[in-house]
């Protein structure tokens, strides 16, 4: 009995705590929607907090011809935007020189690199990648990889392909190199981490267009802005990467590294930056993904290539071209995203009995037709190894030969070194061997233009028999007109009405409540940034079509996790579908969600949704698959069904990788919302366009400044909240 | 020691840098054109790089560039050497960065004194803006006449997202200032003007509802590769007449009915733009009385505009197709 009570006691306590605390979100809200109903215009902040003045554009025009001008304190000329731009014009009158300075070496680089992809012949850029692909992939990495460029060859686009190639090429290894040093610095100096954490937000959430047209003025035109754009944009992952990389590095590893007398410098080059090579590689990759898409972006600043192909086709509605320009840049990323992982991955070794198959699954062996398709892939595989293991052992005794006349050990250890890395060297000797050839005996020159073909015709016309097909388009325009009249407007109106200082005191109390007091002042101060750069109606805007896209994201995206979660097979179709929604240049599926669903903020929506669906599925999958199999085992054989073992042990235990997903969402939305006034999305993005129609950066950067702030307090809320519940679960 | 390498290196750094700036300014006879981003244009440039590289022995770098201030400013600071065609009625630039008469077959059409940032001489073409409907929506409505019959008609341009009201895909672009929304609430025409964004928005949307057979209203102009695919009928707006008080720094205190923007578009002699240290320059003599010169005519353009958008023949072939069958261009030259 008494053991009864005691148990009961606490437990009836939570309880009233949870309805207390319901109750009064529940009053919360009919306050506001009390207050909603009340007003007959949207909320605005009081005159005496707005640091903007709306200036006529001649006037400011004008205005910018006097640098640094007298600011008046105390009336409406000291402005935030009217700062911006007085400090660009300053900037721009005195360090230009400096900027352009460095521009013209960059350039220097993407010109060499450029003509040299463009000059060379086109097997000798094909071995370039090739032969290391097939080194660390295999013949399946090969066949993917040479797949690659005979689409881009046949496809029409091999020289803008190129182009591309050597822009993306330079802006990551560049980013690569900054980002790597970057990182190091952040693992040595707890402090210049903490500095940097809210610098790569920024340098991620931050639309491109805000600095783009900026970056124009100080670095010229053409590939040197476009890659230093580029760079701002692709860098965060491999510092952050960089980073937790060298801080995983275990404890007792750098201990008796230490006691074995290695000095700091020692221990970072030699023990910590090699332990944390995979980690490294990994944000090389992400930041090769993160570079690709902003091929079509860096068009607007006049870089040429795949981008400003795909540009001009879009412009004159050929949706055709335009999706095989931007399957060509998918199958760049796809190609680098596996040569790139297959490099950082362990190499796999069976047993050499045990290989029998190289390019399909080692089950497949039962089945005869797989071993017939393999034997003279056998064959050749041996013929191959024979051929080049001779040669290169060939190469290697001439060299040590040669070698062996002044030092003879030296000469051993050459030959050694030469005999492992056979690849490599048999690599350069085909290169070589390729150029020779180009040169002295027949020219190859740029890909054949009689080896083509063309898909543009067949996708052209699917989309237009789908435009007037009048089934689907009744469909299309039910789903428009139910979430625009049931979702999209009711929830502007709702965050529009509501007047400002109940939704800033709403944002303040939840941060308070799951993050702390001090994130609580912080995030009321950006708020009041917001509200003072006259642009909180609009931020409303892009908060509400933020969250109804994440929830839209949530409603489809789980159940789809939870299939790909049970079925392997579905999975995997599954991961190629997601690659393509993160890779494909969004401007390729704006031009049909436009004729299929028309202009407006529910098509707005619907690319938000495409392109950020991806993470809150993968992280669906990954956190119901990890739950360990015993826990559901128990369930089951506790007579569990199926879905009061998903509903009951896994969600709950999956909560912290959902919360994941969701967050990585809502990142990905708040930086699409850039992109949807391009097909009539409002709020702040449009608020940076007209920003830069105007060539006024001021604007613009408020605005751009406005998407991060709100970014950053969301993505701020939602880690404590992932932290509690993992906190919670003891994980 | 360490102060000497550092000087040592920057010595070496500005060295280069001037090695290559002097590489790129070596040929005189180098221009850089922005193409604007929309096919008329597109052509009207074409044709005066076509004219600058075969008949005056220029080499143009192209780059695709969107048009608005930013444009007008690189202009001004000489990174773009020229563009083309730029349309009076939406540039907002012109009235400060050019000081100069604007000239059309003779006349002045219009007097600019602004700083000189930049300088610019007429194209030949001559843009109108108007709202369209298709032309199997007027022929299936013999009541349909004009503007003023819009009201009557608007259900069947509503939407889910204008409700009762009909919809107008708008000029797309803000920045352009077309004042849609001002226009049909002046004109008294209950009509949402919803901006797309950019151009290909509006017309992917106004493509399918035309292949759908649906009912639209849409702001575009003359001459512009649409008509050449589609069949539309202007609503005639009124005859423009200027309102010197419509301007933002007079908060677009309107003049009512009378005049714009109640009115419709003015005609647009439109330009091309250069920067005037390029084309004062003794040694582009030669481009600048081409510049003076040239008068790309409206048809001319629009069929062009017919070879690019329906033929699918390229901007380059379809302008180098024209050179060779007429010799207007020949009058062109200095």
């Amino acid at each position: 009995m008494v053991f009864l009570q005691e148990t009961k006691s606490p437990g009836s306590e939570v309880n009233v705590r949870r309805l207390i605390i319901s109750g009064l979100v529940f009053l919360a809200l009919l306050f506001s929607f009390w207050l909603v109903y009340q007003k007959d215009d949207v909320s605005t902040f009081p005159e005496s907090v707005k640091l903007v003045e709306v200036l006529d554009i001649k006037q400011s025009l004008e205005k910018r011809k006097f640098i640094l001008m007298p600011i008046h304190f105390g009336t409406d000329h000291f402005t935030f935007t009217a700062w911006v731009n007085q400090g660009e014009d300053y900037l721009k009158k005195h360090y230009r020189w400096i900027t352009r300075l460095i521009a013209s070496y960059v350039k220097a680089g993407y010109f060499m690199l450029e003509d040299f992809l463009l000059e060379a012949p086109w097997v000798f850029v094909v071995g370039l990648l090739l032969i290391p692909s097939l080194a660390y992939g295999g013949v399946k990495l090969g066949l993917l990889i040479l797949f690659g460029f005979m689409y881009w060859g046949m496809v029409g686009l091999w020289e803008s392909a190129m182009e591309t190639l050597a822009l993306m090429g330079l802006s990551v290894v560049l980013s690569v190199i900054v980002g790597v040093m970057l990182g190091i610095l952040c693992a040595l100096s707890d402090r210049f981490e903490k500095g940097m954490k809210p610098v790569l937000d920024t340098m991620q959430v931050m639309p491109a267009f805000v600095y783009l047209i900026p970056a124009m003025f100080f670095f010229g035109i053409g590939g040197a802005p476009a890659i230093l754009a580029t760079m701002i944009y692709s860098m965060p992952p491999i510092i952050r990467l960089t980073n937790l990389g060298i801080r995983q590095v275990p404890n007792e590893t750098i201990e008796s590294a230490t006691a074995f007398g290695s000095t700091k410098s020692q221990i970072l080059f030699k023990v910590q930056i090699p332990l944390a090579l995979p980690s490294i590689m990994m944000g090389v990759n992400q930041t090769i993904m993160m570079a690709l898409a902003l091929v079509v972006l860096a068009t607007f600043i006049g870089a040429q290539g795949l981008g400003s192909e795909i540009w001009i086709a879009i412009r004159k509605l050929d949706v055709g071209v335009a999706m095989e320009g931007g399957l060509c840049v998918l199958l760049m990323a796809i190609m680098f995203d596996r040569l790139g992982k297959a490099i950082s991955s362990e190499p796999i070794t069976l047993p050499l009995d045990s290989q029998k198959f190289y390019l399909l699954p080692q089950t497949w062996d039962i089945y005869p037709l797989a071993r017939i398709i393999e034997k003279p892939l056998e064959y050749i595989h041996f013929i191959f190894g024979f051929v080049f293991s001779s040669i290169i052992k060939i190469f290697s005794s001439i060299i040590g030969l040669i070698l062996s006349i002044g030092h003879k050990e030296f000469a051993n250890t050459v030959k050694e070194f030469i005999n492992l890395h056979y690849f490599f060297f048999s690599g350069i000797l085909i290169l070589i061997g390729i150029s020779l050839y180009d040169s002295y005996i027949v020219a190859i020159g740029s890909f054949p233009e009689a080896w083509n073909f063309s898909i543009e015709e067949e996708i052209a016309a699917g989309v237009k028999s789908l435009t007037v097909n009048p089934t689907f388009i009744s469909i299309t325009k039910a789903i428009r007109s139910t979430v625009v009249i049931y979702l999209l407007k009711p929830l502007d109106v709702y965050l529009t009405f509501l007047p400002y200082w109940y939704t800033m005191a709403a944002l303040i109390i939840i941060s308070w409540i799951s993050v702390g007091l001090r994130f609580a002042i912080i995030s009321t101060l950006l708020l009041l940034f917001i509200g003072a750069c006259n642009i909180w109606t609009e931020a409303m805007i892009t908060l509400s079509s933020v969250l109804i896209s994440v929830l839209l994201c949530f409603i489809i995206g789980v159940p789809i996790g939870i299939l790909a979660s049970y079925s392997k097979r579905f999975q995997s179709i599954n991961e190629v579908i997601l690659d393509a929604m993160q890779t494909l240049p969004y401007f390729c599926y704006l031009i049909p969600v436009l004729m299929f669903f028309g202009g407006g903020a529910f098509s707005a929506l619907l690319a938000t949704i495409i392109y950020s669906i991806p993470p809150i599925i993968r992280l669906t999958v990954l956190g119901l698959s990890q739950v360990s199999s015993t826990y559901s085992e128990v369930s089951t054989s506790f007579g569990g069904t199926t879905i009061q073992t998903l509903n009951k042990i896994k969600f709950p235990l999956a909560i912290p990788s959902l919360v994941m997903g969701f967050n990585q969402t809502v990142m990905m939305a708040f930086a699409m919302q850039i992109v949807t006034p391009l097909i009539g999305g409002k709020g702040l993005g449009l608020e940076v366009f007209n920003g830069l129609a105007r060539s006024d950066t001021g604007r613009s950067l408020a605005a751009g400044i406005g998407i991060c702030l709100l970014a950053m307090i969301i993505d701020r809320i939602s880690l404590a909240w992932t932290k509690k519940q993992r906190e919670a679960l003891g994980l | 020691m360490k102060n000497s390498l550092f000087a040592k290196t920057f010595a070496a750094l500005i060295l280069s840098s001037f090695l290559i700036l002097s590489a790129g300014t070596a040929n005189a006879k180098r221009l850089v054109a922005a193409v604007p981003d929309w096919t008329g244009g597109e052509i009207t440039c074409q044709v005066a790089v076509a004219i600058l590289e075969d008949e005056l022995g220029y080499k143009i770098e192209r780059i695709v560039f969107p048009s608005g201030t930013g444009l007008w400013e690189a202009v001004a600071a000489g990174d773009i050497d020229f563009a083309c065609e730029s349309w009076p009625s939406y540039a907002e630039a012109d009235d400060v960065m050019i000081n100069m008469d604007l000239v059309y077959d003779g006349e002045v059409v219009k007097s600019y004194s602004g700083d000189g940032t930049v300088a610019a001489y007429t194209t030949g073409i001559i843009g109108m803006s108007d709202y369209y409907v298709p032309k199997y929506f007027a022929d299936a409505n013999p009541d349909f006449n004009d503007w003023s019959d819009l009201n009557s008609f608007k259900a069947q341009f509503a939407n889910a997202e204008t409700g009762s009201k009909g919809r107008l895909i708008a000029c797309p672009v803000a920045g352009w200032n077309c004042h849609d929304q001002k226009r049909l609430d002046l004109l008294g025409i209950d009509f949402e003007a919803s901006e797309l964004g950019t151009e290909v928005a509006a017309l992917a949307e106004a493509q399918a509802a035309y292949d759908r057979g649906e009912a639209f209203l849409l702001y575009l102009w003359e001459p512009h590769f649409f008509f050449g695919k589609n069949e539309m009928v202007g609503v005639k707006l009124p005859a423009h007449k200027d309102c010197e008080t419509f301007t933002e720094a007079n908060n677009w205190q309107d003049c009512g009915t009378a005049a714009w923007p109640a009115t419709g578009w003015a005609m647009d002699y439109t330009m091309n733009y250069m920067n005037p240290a390029m084309i004062n320059d003794p040694a582009n003599a030669d481009a600048k009385a081409f510049f003076e010169k040239m008068a790309f005519s409206n048809t001319d353009q629009a069929k062009m505009l017919v070879r690019v958008g329906d033929d699918g023949l390229s901007v380059e072939d379809a302008v180098a197709e024209w050179k060779a069958s007429t010799d207007v261009w020949q009058a062109w030259l200095p």
